[in-house]
């Protein structure tokens, strides 16, 4: 839920379309070999240390505040110290999202001293053969186990992010009670997305939505959250809330923040709105980040979009139970602005869970009544052809 | 440190953990050890950019009144009780030797 300060923030850079949030690939290389991945762990030519220094100093110049590194494995990047102490002399908010399987204790002090405020650290189960079984790494959950415990003693604000899948379904119950042991937050993330290429191979791996329903009743997710303090009250010069990064709903009837105050930038220069939204919109090898970020069609046409225009889903009496991507319309259902089966699927999960009696999406709605309409049309036109 | 310690000659720099940003025209900051957000007004951001770890708030003060044609004394209260507030959240810190 966005606290006021936040809110406004919010509001006010989307009004004036200054990229707020930025989510940075330094990497799609990778140490683990994690089953549900999206993406490919090659290197085709990643930026050198020069190019992300240089992205960063027009990052900084465009505004944007809150910076997230992730990959891959961000690790990985032998250069990684230098791109970090570069962003925080530019003062950016700092952000990671790693395995942690190369964080040992030095390292840990290092992120410390470096400012980095959040770790995000994907745990899969606490039992040792569900989560390397997802890996594909032995012993990769005692080692990130012991990097979450050296970045706690350092003071450093930890995240545990669990995708939850077929494989490990069976294991939330055991992440929230290590998450409570660990004294960290947790989130379970139901995404489970097709490869950057198109490859939808992951989405075998989903869990079907009946079998997450007693995950989504009993601890809720993705968004699900603890902050680091209790909020503050505003005063008149200065307002002051904690904060666990971009949160809230402020975007009114915008589909979300994509292209609005965030974008995401490929370990090649790449930006798209987001890394879920593959529209191509510029390379920073080839222009500058504001270039891109003002001048983009495919930016322009993502910020021009509104939740009214989306003709099925703006209909449908379940909307608010929706938790509803661009990215994931376009990438599973082929139509941004369209509706798509796992949107519809837990929508209706939810509804029913809330107490609606029968919740059935527009979508489903609109196909069986095709359907319906299709089979008294098949069985009109065999009578007609009978009586022919 | 509180309004009655500070004064016009009080020193103060920025606290060098924080992240902080001029978003059209107004400061945000937060800090890596709570993740406390704030934000700053105008006349606050213009404080802020101010603060150098080397210009007294009575300077500080001079500068503002000259560049909003506002009486220096006013000011002069504001900007101290805006300097105890932010060093009282860590966010500016009195250079050393100052209480």
């Amino acid at each position: 839920m966005a606290t006021p300060v936040m809110d406004r923030l919010i509001r006010r850079t989307v009004a004036s379309a200054v990229p707020l949030n930025i989510h940075f690939d330094l990497t799609y290389r990778c140490n683990e070999r994690c089953v549900h991945c999206y993406l490919d762990h090659e290197d085709h030519g990643e930026l050198t240390t020069c190019e992300v220094l240089e992205i960063l100093n027009q990052l900084a110049e465009a505004g944007s505040f809150f910076l997230t590194f992730s990959g891959g494995e961000i690790f990985l990047r032998k250069d990684l110290m230098i791109i970090l102490e570069h962003a925080r002399r530019l003062g950016f908010d700092l952000s990671l999202k790693t395995n942690a399987l190369l964080v040992d204790a030095e390292r840990a002090r290092q992120l410390r001293a470096l400012g980095v405020r959040r770790i995000q650290v994907s745990i899969y189960s606490a039992d040792p053969a569900v989560h390397d079984e997802i890996t594909k790494v032995r012993g990769s959950l005692e080692r990130s186990l012991a990097a979450i415990r050296f970045l706690k003693s350092e003071g450093l604000m930890v995240k545990i992010a669990c995708p939850l899948m077929k494989q490990n379904l069976a294991s939330y119950e055991q992440v929230f009670r290590l998450a409570k042991e660990l004294d960290v937050p947790y989130v379970f993330d139901l995404t489970i997305t097709p490869k950057l290429d198109g490859d939808t191979s992951p989405l075998a791996h989903r869990a079907a939505g009946s079998e997450l329903l007693p995950i989504i009743q009993s601890r809720g997710c993705a968004d699900d959250t603890r902050p680091a303090s209790p909020p503050r009250i505003d005063e008149d010069s200065i307002a002051s809330v904690s904060s666990s990064g971009i949160e809230g709903s402020a975007y009114d009837n915008r589909l979300c923040s994509a292209g609005h105050n965030s974008c995401y930038i490929s370990p090649y220069g790449d930006v798209f709105p987001c890394v879920q939204l593959p529209v191509p919109s510029g390379n920073l090898r080839r222009q500058s980040f504001l270039e891109i970020w003002e001048r983009s069609s495919g930016l322009k046409k993502i910020r021009s979009l509104r939740e009214s225009q989306l003709r099925i889903c703006s209909t449908c009496e379940i909307r608010r139970f929706c938790e509803r991507c661009p990215g994931l319309a376009m990438m599973e259902g082929n139509d941004l602005m369209g509706p798509y089966e796992r949107a519809c699927e837990l929508a209706e999960l939810k509804a029913q869970q809330a107490g609606l009696a029968n919740p059935v999406s527009a979508w489903h709605r609109g196909l069986a009544g095709r359907g319906a309409r299709e089979a008294a049309h098949s069985s009109l036109s065999s009578s007609e052809s009978l009586a022919q | 440190m509180t309004v009655s310690q500070v004064n016009s000659s009080s020193i103060f720099r920025r606290n060098p953990k924080l992240a902080w940003r001029e978003i059209d025209g107004e400061v945000v900051i937060i800090s890596p050890d709570d993740s406390i957000l704030h934000e700053l007004n105008e006349t606050a951001s213009a404080v802020w950019h101010r603060i150098d770890g080397e210009s007294g708030l009575g300077d500080i003060a001079k500068s503002l009144a000259e560049d909003y044609g506002a009486p220096i004394e006013t000011v002069r209260a504001d900007v101290e009780e805006l300097a105890a507030d932010l060093s009282a959240k860590n966010l500016l810190l009195a250079r050393e030797g100052e209480a």
